[in-house]
């Protein structure tokens, strides 16, 4: 993307928000993962190849969040359709760790912003309480769609605020071809790191250690052999 | 559309006045109202007190959410007391959420997604997202009319028809599944992006890596990998301005 033209911004940050509303509100269906969003953000921006390979490196972040009851966690949609928006146009190894960077500051504003959405939703649950305990089912309604609609709004600001922040970093910011290339190494380390980490924590000491650890050796030696 | 239906596609959006008070449990009441419209007309008391109970807490895995649904759904129209409905709906948090966390977020998501990353790096690029979005939804769409068949069908019975079920079956076997499709997908990833550097960036991806999984053990739950990841990216900087 070489410049903020509407006909980019505008699909990206639809796209944007449904991937922030995918995530927790509806439908689920997991076009949040940033493999996904990461590809269809790549392929809007006319560059799926930067998509795939930015989707990919948060996908590894994403591999570290188990999203169990009321757990915390960064909100990777949105932040890899920003970080796709920055590096789409550009060679991925070059491109790829200062989106990353920007992907990953918007991940963590995104999970905090999840929950602003939250407390809104609960004060607008006792603004309602009467209603509820009546068992009044335009409440019910009303309170699901203000939910929802709250939702995504957030998606839709995080995104455009992710890619306003993308367009103002291919003005402003210039770095060398060695610090690019360092920040993609660490942007890829780190996400090795993220996976294994999460691949640990769901495996533990139990039968399913030998199960990743077989897995593991299949994919050394795929790698080698391809 | 019948109310079955309509209930199932609403069973969607079960989470989407999420919350720290009642959780799940205003979706629930959005997903249970075309399932209680009937009763209206036979018995509007028991409506409005079946709507009033249908938002009040709820927690599970929004995949199985229909279990509890349908159950709680077919005990207001055989007139189950209030309370014992509450006592079901309560009962069924805890096994519906470990069941459904431990079978999509840590069984069946990983395992496509490992599967989907595996496609990628061996050239499939769309086809294995497409296929990685396919096979889960239709898996997770059968899921939620199976639960919410199952659910209407035993009523406060739920409880030993999911036991009976695939469900505790397939939790054993997605498991594994899940550990090797991943374990496989992060060696071909790194191998993917780090046969362009060459080996001495290899190496250095690799400590950063080491790096990563040693400090965000040692110090979590502070420093995770995300705020480990930009630490070193902003390390990286300062020391580059300075010029090492």
């Amino acid at each position: 993307m070489s410049e903020l033209s509407p006909h980019l911004v505008v699909p990206l940050v639809l796209w944007g928000t449904l991937v922030g509303l995918d995530l927790v509100s509806v439908p689920q269906a997991m076009i949040s993962r940033p493999l996904v969003a990461g590809t269809v953000a790549g392929w809007l921006a006319g560059d799926v190849h930067a998509g795939l390979r930015i989707g990919v490196v948060f996908e590894l972040f994403a591999l570290d969040v188990l999203p169990v009851g009321a757990v915390r966690y960064p909100d990777y949609g949105p932040a890899t359709v920003a970080a796709v928006a920055l590096g789409a146009g550009l060679p991925w190894q070059l491109g790829l760790g200062l989106s990353s960077a920007l992907g990953l500051v918007l991940a963590l504003l995104g999970g905090w912003t999840l929950q602003l959405v939250r407390r809104s939703n609960a004060r607008a649950i006792q603004r309602r309480s009467a209603a509820l305990a009546a068992g009044a089912s335009s409440a019910i309604r009303k309170l699901q769609y203000g939910g929802l609609l709250r939702d995504a709004a957030r998606g839709l600001i995080l995104t455009l605020l992710g890619v306003l922040l993308a367009g103002a970093i291919r003005e402003h910011v210039r770095l060398d071809e060695q610090t690019q290339l360092a920040l993609t190494l660490v942007a890829i380390g780190s996400g090795l790191a993220a996976a294994a980490n999460g691949a640990f924590r769901s495996t533990g000491r139990s039968a399913r250690f030998k199960w990743l650890a077989a897995g593991a050796g299949a994919g050394v030696l795929l790698g080698a052999l391809t | 559309m019948n109310g079955r239906f309509r209930a199932m596609l609403r069973l969607f959006a079960v989470q989407g006045t999420w919350n720290y008070e009642r959780m799940l449990g205003v979706g629930m009441g959005y997903a249970a109202e075309p399932l209680l419209e009937d009763l209206k007309a036979v018995d509007p008391v028991r409506h409005g007190e079946a709507v009033a109970r249908s938002a009040e807490f709820f927690n599970c895995n929004p995949n199985l959410a229909g279990l509890a649904l349908g159950a709680t759904t077919r005990a207001e129209y055989e007139a189950v007391p209030g309370p014992q409905i509450v006592r079901l709906r309560t009962a069924l948090c805890s096994p519906l959420g470990a069941m459904g966390d431990e079978l999509f977020w840590a069984g069946l998501v990983p395992s496509l997604v490992g599967a989907a990353l595996i496609g990628v790096v061996l050239g499939a690029g769309w086809w294995a997202i497409a296929g990685f979005l396919l096979t889960y939804n239709a898996i997770r769409l059968w899921t939620s009319y199976w639960s919410l068949s199952v659910g209407i069908e035993s009523g406060m019975r739920v409880g030993s028809a999911i036991g009976a079920s695939w469900l505790p079956k397939a939790i054993e076997r997605v498991s594994p599944a899940a550990a090797f499709a991943v374990g496989a997908a992060i060696p071909l990833v790194a191998a993917w992006y780090l046969k362009t550097f060459g080996w001495s960036a290899g190496i250095g991806a690799a400590g950063v890596a080491m790096a990563g999984i040693a400090l965000t053990r040692w110090f979590a739950p502070f420093l995770t990998t995300v705020r480990f990841a930009l630490a070193a990216m902003i390390f990286l900087l300062i020391l580059r301005r300075v010029g090492v």
